[in-house]
């Protein structure tokens, strides 16, 4: 292609582009669904549908009644997310969870204190009611926080100079005080720039060949790879800058650190949009009209960013068919790259992999669509 | 870029398939530059399927077409450059007002910057819609929808435009206001080539062609077609009881065709055998009562009407 060509190749995509952009701006919904809803749906996930959990029922049977138990009951006690509302024995713990009385009790063993005044590991046992897994993983990680807390203090204070006696197992590293908002957000990131993306794209396209517009964009001197170009270009600036937006916002009302680059978080929202643009691309291809573009749009946008993508479900936690499955899921690999940016301050070094399995999902699904698109017939 | 010698369309054997069946069967005409080309057919005829192939939309199964002076199959884009084309369905941005709409297409046609805006704002002075280039376009009459689209595919100054159904869904006073465009624009030189439903608009063009089942089976002036093909003497009757006495008369030897037309009767007869009195007699013999017979012009319709006629078999 000649310089002169392309610069006219150019203009038309400029053209659709701008003609898009009209579109966005001259429709409230469009824009409400991109900038209202992360907004809507971050204060949801943050405070309303929070996952983090206050004073949950706690049954504590303490078989040791030694100082250092007790200490340790304090501990559970002083903190806001658990209540004490039981000392059983340890045979009574069953019929606490039966009734819903306790959500977990705390076991701690006879020889808990001695354990500790001998530096010998301590153990005590944790029991949860395993129905709500949000609720299991909840209580997992926050029981995991006080113990670790507590187990700083006995290292710091009396038992100085000790191993940490208190074992900790569960991921807390980068969310020590297990708050939600702090993995949240990136998981929204992910679910609304798949919502946006996939959803407006593939209503854009389907409503030009719906109201017979396309035909007349064949008709025209603008090419199909001009015409995908130039109605993707407004709908990947606005998912960007709705990912700047839940960005921010976490940070600055729910405190969520940015640790790294936030150019490594645009190159990753890029990606990705690239990739769900695809999807809407093609399902608007396949579909034809409005109404079923809608629905297949949000089912695939929505479905998989939610439960597959480890945004709420540990991926980790899933059965292997399904962990298989996350692996087809750019959602998946979005949520693992911005948690890493944003929580740990990783960089490309470590993340790469997801960079490369978005962009292999983005080419291939960008490929089949354009293909089939410029096969069909107005 | 156009070529502006010779015709403006060459159409050569043209046929198009879809599976196993032919929307479009061996198609052949010319159409001379600057003329008003009427395309005319049922629906499924295959109209819309030719002017699809014509302006590159579609690659014909077989046959050549040469539009603006380029071979549809081999230069599709040379085609679009040059020709405007103005869809079947309205495919304006209804939610866009009436001026962006005009400066997208032009964009898309490669004009720009204030040479795009002037023309922009000729053209809705010349479409009558200067008054309201701010307007959504979604709030216009369908008469003012159909200008924009004309002007809309007007913008890069082709020398031939192809209009499919343009007045479709249209008041007739809007009809007229649009024909009346479509007119001044052939008498500036452009090439139009329009497929009408409206018989009464075919009027206005200097030559129809006829399609019936994917072919062309007819191509002339509107007299020349009416001299051809109704070649009898048109005959309007009014009267009491006719529902019941046309057609006792219809098989009688001379009357070629018998047609409720409104309250009466239209009927087509062999002018060597009947005139206006004895059809009014034999009426009044099959058993009509207060039976008065005019004599009318023939009618693109009792064109149209012949030509289905003959080919389901009937004679000419």
């Amino acid at each position: 292609m000649t310089g002169a060509a392309l610069l006219r190749s150019l203009r038309r995509v400029g053209a659709m582009a701008g003609k898009e952009t009209i579109h966005v701006r001259r429709d409230p919904r469009t824009l409400a669904l991109a900038l209202v809803m992360p907004v809507v749906m971050l204060f949801l996930f943050g405070y309303g549908i929070s996952t983090d959990l206050d004073h949950l029922p706690l049954a504590f049977a303490d078989q040791d009644r030694s100082e250092a138990s007790r200490a340790l009951a304090r501990a559970f006690e002083g903190s806001r997310e658990f209540e004490v509302v039981a000392h059983p024995m340890t045979e009574g713990v069953e019929s606490l969870f039966r009734t819903g009385t306790a959500v977990a009790a705390l076991v701690v063993p006879r020889g808990y204190q001695r354990d500790l005044l001998l530096g010998r590991k301590a153990q005590v046992q944790l029991m949860l009611d395993g129905a709500d897994p949000v609720v299991g993983n909840q209580v997992l990680a926050k029981a995991d926080a006080i113990a670790r807390a507590e187990s700083q203090r006995l290292a710091g204070a009396a038992f100085a100079g000790l191993q940490p006696p208190l074992q900790v197992k569960v991921w807390t590293r980068y969310n020590p005080e297990g708050r939600s908002a702090l993995y949240m957000v990136p998981g929204i990131s992910a679910f609304l720039l798949a919502i946006t993306a996939v959803m407006l794209t593939a209503l854009a396209i389907a409503g030009e060949w719906e109201r017979g517009s396309m035909e007349q964009l064949f008709a025209s001197p603008v090419g199909r790879l001009e015409i995908v170009l130039g109605k993707l270009l407004p709908y990947l600036a606005l998912g960007l800058l709705e990912l700047l937006l839940v960005v921010a916002f976490g940070a600055l009302v729910f405190d969520v650190p940015i640790r790294g680059s936030v150019a490594l978080v645009m190159l990753f929202g890029l990606v990705f949009l690239a990739g769900m643009l695809g999807q809407g691309l093609f399902i608007s291809v396949v579909a034809r009209n409005q109404l079923v573009a809608t629905q297949a749009g949000a089912l695939s946008a929505m479905l998989p960013s939610i439960i597959l993508s480890g945004m709420i479900f540990p991926i980790e936690n899933m059965p292997l068919p399904l962990q298989a499955i996350s692996r087809l899921i750019p959602a998946r690999y979005l949520v693992h790259g911005l948690r890493g940016i944003l929580l740990k301050g990783n960089g490309l070094g470590v993340l790469w992999p997801d960079l490369l399995a978005m962009a292999i999902f983005a080419v291939g699904i960008l490929a089949l669509a354009t293909a089939r698109f410029k096969r069909r017939v107005a | 870029m156009t070529a502006r010698v010779g015709p403006a369309i060459v159409v050569r054997d043209l046929t198009r398939r879809f599976g196993t069946f032919v929307a479009v069967d061996r198609v052949s005409f010319e159409v001379e530059q600057g003329e008003i080309f009427g395309y005319l057919g049922a629906n499924g005829a295959g109209k819309s399927t030719t002017i699809r192939m014509l302006i590159g939309l579609l690659a014909p199964t077989s046959g050549q077409a040469t539009v603006a002076g380029h071979d549809v199959a081999t230069a599709p884009g040379r085609v679009k450059e040059s020709i405007g084309y103005m869809s079947q369905k309205f495919s304006l941005y209804l939610d866009l007002p009436v001026e962006e709409n005009l400066l997208f297409f032009g964009a898309a046609y490669g004009l720009e910057g204030t040479a795009l805006r002037a023309r922009a704002a000729e053209l809705l002075e010349r479409v009558g819609l200067d008054a309201q280039h701010e307007a959504t376009t979604g709030d216009l009459p369908g008469g003012q929808r159909q200008r924009l689209a004309l002007a809309c595919a007007l913008l890069h100054r082709p020398g031939l435009v192809f209009l499919d159904e343009p007045t479709a869904g249209v008041d007739p006073v809007a009809r007229r206001a649009f024909w009346d465009l479509i007119r001044e624009l052939a008498r500036g030189g452009t090439t139009v080539f329009v497929t009408t439903h409206y018989l009464d608009e075919a009027e206005y063009c200097r030559r129809i062609g006829l399609m019936v089942d994917g072919k062309l089976v007819a191509l002339d002036t509107p007299a020349g077609l009416k001299r051809t093909w109704v070649p009898d003497r048109v005959l309007v009757a009014r009267g009491r009881g006719l529902a019941e006495a046309g057609p006792r008369l219809g098989g009688a030897p001379g009357v070629r065709a018998v047609a409720p037309f409104g309250a009466g009767l239209h009927l087509r007869v062999d002018p060597e055998r009947f005139d206006a009195a004895r059809v009014a007699a034999a009426l009044r013999e099959a058993g009509a009562e207060a039976v008065e017979v005019e004599e009318a012009a023939p009618t693109l319709e009792d064109v149209f009407l012949a030509v289905v006629d003959r080919d389901a078999g009937g004679a000419p």
